[in-house]
């Protein structure tokens, strides 16, 4: 349709219109694309605008913001250990996806990525966790780590050791919140990987089979490097992924204990919605934001080359 | 019922002319073939004469109306794609039938016209299939019913047959030429394959890099090309050119004989020339030779003689079918 | 198969079987608590139940407010996909089939939902909602989840709607059909597969929500199941069986049908990575 336009934007506006108006151009763009403008408008760039205008006063929700503080929301947000703590665990999250739930994810799609029953079935049970709400992924295992009356209480009373509270555990507990998480999200970076290694051709596969290489060096040599955008889009999803955690936390340990394993979600909900410190909450929104963009676009810039896709 | 006239229509696609100044009449009921290599424009036009694509400037009339400004719904034409372009989610019927609904046809009417149409085409037993359903004739069948039914002045076709294959595509240009003759509306065909133009057209259009080579029924193409590109585009094997020197016509630039019009003397005359490939298919015999001074030609030979690669002839063009050419490549006649 | 290979092949499977385990197992204990007493869960959690209770599952299906939840979630889902198909098929339409002047603009304006996270905007979203009104409404869930939605939504349509074949169009404009009706008589039918992956993503996302409806629904009578569920598991803390049984019913159809419809899921995930 470039070409229909392109010959009739040298004609006068009004004619243009009226012909526009004849077979349904134009009322096509004013009834179809409005609704969507109107509602991103409203609920999403209207919402993020404002955290940026909230975020430099002190205000508490009611009436209309007056209080102005300057910067120092974000000095004391900066300042303050519970969110260097929730940072700090955001990282340690980037970290485990990528060393620990990335590999394994890439090992067991490479074990089951070809089309057999045996390999759908276990599939199939990979992917179960991430389909299951995160909600109840933090339930089912906080009855997991319950040491009174949950499955480590009934193990230590197997093995007769006294139960221990591994949520409860300044040192441990985001320890288990993390097992949660590659427990979680594993199985859906193995369907990226699943989905890019069956679309690498077999002939190349074989060819390098018939040039003497073994399986690992097919594997390092063919197959990693051709699902290079699977993994690098995975990647993103982790890191992206990570500075999101939020549902999982809230019924495994609600960010303690002493706010040990708060991420920066739960911070912001902890200490600004529940406070209803709408000021301070959407300040840490607006440096969620900067860091969310600071990724997409550093990602955008050196890893996704047009076309990157799992 | 209605002739096509075309007024100093260009068409630019940014800083590119496609099209610079044609002007053209397609006469009212002729089967007018557009012909030309690959990307001479010549959907280009048949899209602007649809409306699909508007000129850069240059007017449009159809059956004596301007229809530059109309929409294409309503300029009377229809047009069948080189895709078929059917709707997949349609059956045949409502395939058929879609251009009516839009046009608010009565009922009764309607469905007596895909009934017709249907007949016509020998579709009645597919009316409720989808398109996936039907092989590549059925196809086509159903994209040209689709267009008889709104009883248009003018069709157009834009390279209708070049996604079937050689044994149903000749069957389909028959169909078409009979239809043609049942329906005589205004037929506009465009393809690049110089053997459907001769074959379909009472009319062919040869058109290079957008404009017009020539006009004219497709024996005067054949008999009196008017420029070197119609004399090469026109006929197959492709006519054989030489330099105007070479063989004693220092007055052309170059000069033309087609690979029929060669003859093997044992005389004197001609020239001596040595075969390297040779097609027997029978009836003829097409001999690629290597001649002294002229380079590579074809030549057509009757069946008869008996050649092999590597051997040695004496050739001779018919000096009255020789074409002549100035340096523009314009036609021009010499006396013998 | 060589002596060697049968080996490699019962590791293989060994190891798979290890991993299925891990991921099974805590399901399992929550699908069996729900039949044991307390007591029972507190000394053999992982085993089979002594007797097979179902008065805990019983209780949890013959509670009205857990029928309530899963239809509030139900109806909200269903809304938001139904919300997100229209709105976002007929933007993407446009986008696809007509360039105006500032199309290419509004285009990644409606791309910017892709960059950042639901939870940057949730305390303005909040305090929008309430000022509307809508708190405690179903409302107050879709209209905000559907606008997060609507980027990729829009971008998977486009890039589908794109691919149609172009003739098509055309033919169908010869035939004297305009642009609004082409898109609900052509656009729309042919795009049964990209329908079909938005709906069932959007559903799934809509479904598990967790978040927005925290912050945006305070009536127990508006709660969507998961938080019933949380609600549930505070008022029975020391009762695990009680918490499980409510878990394994509320998550089990979802799973059931997640995983019929996990084709789409993935497919609409891995979308999401074609940006630019
Ligand atoms: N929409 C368009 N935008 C830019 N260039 C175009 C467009 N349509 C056709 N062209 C160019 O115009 C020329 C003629 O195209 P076309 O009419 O399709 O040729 P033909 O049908 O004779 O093969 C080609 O060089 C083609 O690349
Ligand atoms: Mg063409």
């Amino acid at each position: 349709m470039a070409s229909l336009d392109a010959a009739r934007s040298s004609e006068p506006l009004s004619l243009r219109l009226r012909r526009g108006l004849g077979n349904g151009r134009v009322t096509a763009v004013l009834i179809l694309l409005p609704p969507a403008l109107i509602l991103f408008t409203l609920f999403v760039i209207l919402p993020l605008s404002e955290s940026g205008y909230y975020a430099f006063f002190n205000w508490n929700g009611y009436g209309s913001p007056t209080d102005y503080v300057g910067v120092e929301n974000f000095e004391r947000i900066v300042g303050h250990s519970i969110f260097q703590t929730a940072v700090g665990n955001t990282l340690k999250i980037v970290l485990i996806s990528l060393f620990i739930q990335m590999p394994l994810a890439l090992v067991l799609a490479l074990l089951i990525y070809r089309k057999t029953p045996t390999n759908a079935v276990f599939r199939l049970i990979f992917f179960v966790p991430y389909i299951l709400a995160e909600v109840a992924a933090g339930l089912i295992w906080s009855f997991v780590f319950d040491g009174n009356y949950g499955v480590s209480a009934s193990i230590a009373a197997a093995i007769g050791s006294e139960p221990y509270f591994l949520l409860a555990d300044r040192d441990w507990a985001f320890v288990a919140v993390m097992t949660v998480i590659v427990w979680k999200y594993f199985g859906f970076h193995m369907m990226i990987y699943i989905a890019a290694l069956q679309g690498v051709p077999e002939d190349l596969i074989e060819a390098a089979r018939i040039e003497g290489a073994s399986r690992t060096q097919i594997v390092r040599y063919v197959q990693v490097p051709q699902i290079k955008p699977a993994l690098i889009v995975s990647a993103f999803f982790a890191i992206i992924g990570a500075l999101q955690v939020f549902d999982i936390i809230i019924p495994l340990t609600n960010g303690g204990p002493s706010n040990q394993t708060h991420t920066i979600v739960t911070y912001l909900y902890t200490f600004g919605l529940t406070r209803l410190n709408i000021g301070f909450g959407s300040a840490v929104g607006v440096i969620l934001f900067i860091a969310a963009v600071t990724v997409a676009v550093f990602y955008q810039r050196f890893f996704m080359k047009r076309g990157a896709v799992a | 019922m209605a002739d096509v006239r075309l007024e100093g229509i260009t068409k630019r696609f940014g800083s590119l002319t496609v099209i610079p100044d044609l002007h053209l009449t397609v006469p009212d009921g002729s089967f007018t073939v557009l012909v030309g290599p690959s990307g001479c424009g010549k959907s280009t036009l048949l899209r602007i004469i649809s409306g699909l694509e508007n000129p850069s400037s240059g007017r449009i009339a159809i059956g004596g109306k301007d229809v530059t400004k109309t929409e294409p719904s309503q300029r009377g034409i229809s047009m069948v794609f080189q895709s078929y372009a059917l709707y997949p989610h349609m059956t045949v019927a409502q395939n058929i039938d879609f251009g009516l609904r839009l046009a608010k046809t009565p009922t009764v009417e309607r469905e007596a016209r895909v009934a017709e149409a249907a007949r016509i085409l020998a579709l009645d037993d597919y009316l409720d299939r989808k398109p996936a359903q039907l092989s590549g004739g059925q196809r086509q069948r159903v994209a040209i019913g689709r267009s008889i039914v709104r009883k248009p002045e003018v069709f157009l076709f834009d390279e209708p047959l070049s996604n079937l294959d050689a044994a149903l595509r000749t069957q389909m240009r028959v169909e078409l030429a009979q239809l043609h003759q049942s329906i005589d509306a205004t037929m506009i065909y465009v393809t690049h394959d110089q053997v459907e133009a001769m074959t379909l057209a009472d009319r062919i259009v040869v058109m290079n890099k957008g404009r017009i080579e020539q006009v004219g029924a497709p024996m005067d193409l054949y008999d009196r090309p008017e420029t070197v590109f119609v004399a090469g585009f026109i006929g197959s094997p492709k006519m054989n050119f030489v330099k105007g020197a070479a063989i004693g016509h220092e007055e052309a630039e170059t000069v033309g004989f087609r690979p029929e019009h060669v003859t093997v003397s044992d005389g004197g005359e001609g020239f001596e020339a040595h075969t390297k490939v040779v097609e027997t298919l029978g009836a003829d015999t097409i001999a690629y030779v290597e001649a002294d001074r002229l380079g590579e030609l074809t030549v057509r030979l009757p069946g008869h003689i008996r050649l092999k690669a590597g051997e040695t002839l004496r050739l001779a063009p018919q000096d009255e079918y020789l074409h002549f050419f100035d340096q523009n490549g314009q036609r021009m006649e010499v006396s013998r | 198969m060589s002596r060697a290979q049968l080996i490699r092949n019962i590791a293989r499977v060994a190891f798979l079987c290890l991993v299925a385990s891990f991921v099974l197992a805590p399901m399992l204990a929550t699908v069996l608590g729900g039949f044991k007493t307390n007591a029972e869960i507190r000394t053999g959690a992982l085993a089979l139940p002594e007797t097979w209770n179902l008065e805990f599952y019983a209780s949890i299906a013959e509670d009205p407010m857990f029928w309530r939840y899963l239809l509030n979630s139900l109806l909200i889902s269903i809304g938001c996909v139904l919300l997100t198909l229209f709105v976002g098929a007929a933007a993407a339409y446009v986008f696809a089939q007509i360039r105006f002047f500032g199309s290419r603009m509004l285009f990644s304006y409606l791309l910017l939902g892709l960059m950042f996270p639901f939870a940057t905007a949730i305390l303005p979203l909040f305090i929008k909602v309430r000022d509307l009104g809508l708190l405690d409404t179903y409302w107050a869930v879709i209209l905000p989840q559907t606008a997060f939605g609507l980027s990729l939504a829009i971008l998977l349509f486009r890039t589908f709607f794109e691919q149609l074949p172009k003739d098509l169009f055309e033919a169908a404009y010869l035939d004297g059909c305009g642009y609004v009706r082409f898109f609900f008589r052509f656009t729309l039918p042919l795009s049964t597969p990209i329908l079909a992956t938005v709906g069932v993503f959007v559903f799934v996302q809509s479904w598990n929500n967790f978040l927005l409806p925290l912050v945006v629904l305070n009536s127990r009578e508006a709660f969507t199941w998961p938080l019933g569920m949380m609600q549930f598991r505070g008022e029975y803390v020391t009762q695990w069986n009680r918490t499980l049984a409510f878990v394994t019913l509320s998550i089990l159809p979802a799973i059931v049908f997640f995983l019929a419809a996990q084709k789409y899921i993935v497919a609409g995930l891995t979308g999401g990575a074609v940006k630019g």
